[in-house]
């Protein structure tokens, strides 16, 4: 029997190709034991968005970014459509109390006319809030070529309670005391309403104050939702350098302001100074914070607005200053709570992606309890 | 003929094998280096990997398709 031929060596291109594999095998080890380490951590998000955050994280922000573009350009909602015959429900009806009224902003004119039944249209988040409810909640639809799009807007009264910033299971990455990223056990009896913070430290150009103690160096001219230490909320323009003044318990930075002295920021279109994220002009869910002339905070979220109609919103609610918080569907939430001890949740808008329970289970952001004060019932 | 004069094809493919090996850890060295975190790393690893071993799947089964054919 003949011997079997020689078996000839692998072609050049051949190979190339197994270089360029083996190449691509021992690329894919360290990615790999990062990824799978993220992946065990603790999370209350799936896998999906698990993995895009850890995308992110590692030097992929940029591409991340670039495929949202591109995902949000491609599925932008069309002008027009069918006009809306009822609005979401937020809120309980106010109850008579003979009690002496308290201050309420004013309604917020509608722009779409005839107006629906409610719109703009402030009620109490709570169900016993007597005649100064803490939180008030409405909606209204924000944008007449667009007559679908229902924005929800949430007023909370800075006398009646308190601000605190929560850190979360892995934003800010580096923190002390990051405490148990939900709402505490021991405050929920006057928690009244939470919502989520700003974009992750690594995205938003920006700094961070806790406790006192710089967390990330703070960047002037940037907006920043400031708590002194004698309890005053603000949002600013900051102007005092990298570690702030003494008199800071919490700032929070994001973006340059989007409303300053009551008028929209003039670069509100697009640049590097909004991030490193999904560009200006690209719709998706969006969420802000303002203040109003009396020192009031206003929030407010919908889906498919860009970040000029975002400011659009806040103003037309009043905020005379205003930052951009989180962006997309995975991280925009406004809770409210009807009862106290965190009872019946409820998101401000029905088409929020995350259940009404987020911030009472351990979260991966940082987000904002609002407490009403003590001494000051429901 | 002397053993030194003339490898034995299992030898030279042995020899090739850890030549290609040195080569790609090379080049992944290179790429861990230059690239912005193992987020990029492994976004671009993963489908170039996935693709070629799709692509010695199909060659290897065509192979095989051919081998039958020729039997047949």
């Amino acid at each position: 029997m003949a011997p079997p031929p020689p078996r000839r060596g692998l072609s050049a291109w051949r190979r190339a190709r197994r270089v360029v594999l083996l190449a691509a095998a021992i690329c894919l080890i360290p990615a790999a034991i990062s990824f799978l380490s993220a992946v065990r951590e603790p999370h209350n998000v799936g896998l999906g968005v698990t993995s895009v955050e850890w995308m992110r994280a590692h030097g992929g922000n940029g591409i991340v970014s670039q495929i949202e573009n591109w995902y949000y350009t491609l599925t932008a909602p069309a002008k027009g459509g069918a006009p809306l015959k009822a609005l979401p429900q937020v809120g309980v009806a106010s109850a008579e109390t003979g009690a002496k009224p308290a201050y309420r902003p004013p309604r917020i004119k509608p722009l779409i006319h005839p107006a629906l039944p409610g719109e703009g249209v402030w009620k109490p988040a709570a169900a016993h809030a007597g005649g100064r409810p803490p939180v008030l909640l409405t909606t209204f639809r924000s944008d007449p070529e667009y007559p679908q799009f229902v924005a929800g807007v949430a007023w909370i009264d800075s006398a009646r309670t308190h601000l605190a910033y929560v850190p979360g299971l892995a934003e800010p990455p580096e923190i002390e005391h990051r405490g148990p990223a939900e709402v505490p056990s021991r405050l929920r009896d006057r928690v009244a309403a939470t919502f989520n913070g700003g974009f992750p430290l690594e995205t938003s150009n920006a700094g961070l104050i806790y406790r006192g103690q710089v967390v990330e160096a703070m960047v002037n001219g940037i907006a920043t939702l400031v708590e002194y230490r004698d309890g005053r909320i603000d949002i600013v323009r900051w102007e005092h350098g990298e570690a702030g003044s003494g008199h800071v318990w919490f700032a929070k930075q994001n973006l340059p302001p989007i409303i300053y002295a009551g008028k929209l920021n003039p670069n509100l279109s697009d640049g590097p100074e909004w991030g490193e994220t999904v560009n200006n002009a690209v719709r998706v869910w969006r969420s802000g914070l303002g203040i109003d002339r009396r020192g009031n905070l206003i929030y407010a979220a919908a889906n498919y607005q860009t970040v000029g109609s975002l400011a659009e919103i806040l103003r037309r609610a009043g905020a005379v200053r205003a930052l951009e918080l989180d962006i997309n569907e995975d991280w925009t939430t406004f809770i409210s709570y009807r009862h106290p001890g965190a009872g019946e949740p409820s998101n401000l808008l029905p088409e929020m992606f995350r259940p009404d329970t987020r911030y009472l289970t351990p979260d991966e952001r940082d987000f904002f309890s609002v407490y009403v004060r003590p001494g000051q019932g429901w | 003929m002397s053993g030194s004069s003339r490898q034995l094809p299992a030898a030279a493919r042995r020899r090739a094998l850890a030549i290609d090996l040195l080569a790609a850890a090379a080049i992944a060295a290179v790429a861990i280096a230059l690239a912005a975190g193992v987020g990029v790393l492994g976004f671009v690893a993963l489908p170039v990997l996935l693709v070629g071993l799709v692509w010695l799947g199909l060659e290897a089964l065509a192979r095989r398709l051919r081998a039958r054919r020729q039997l047949n």
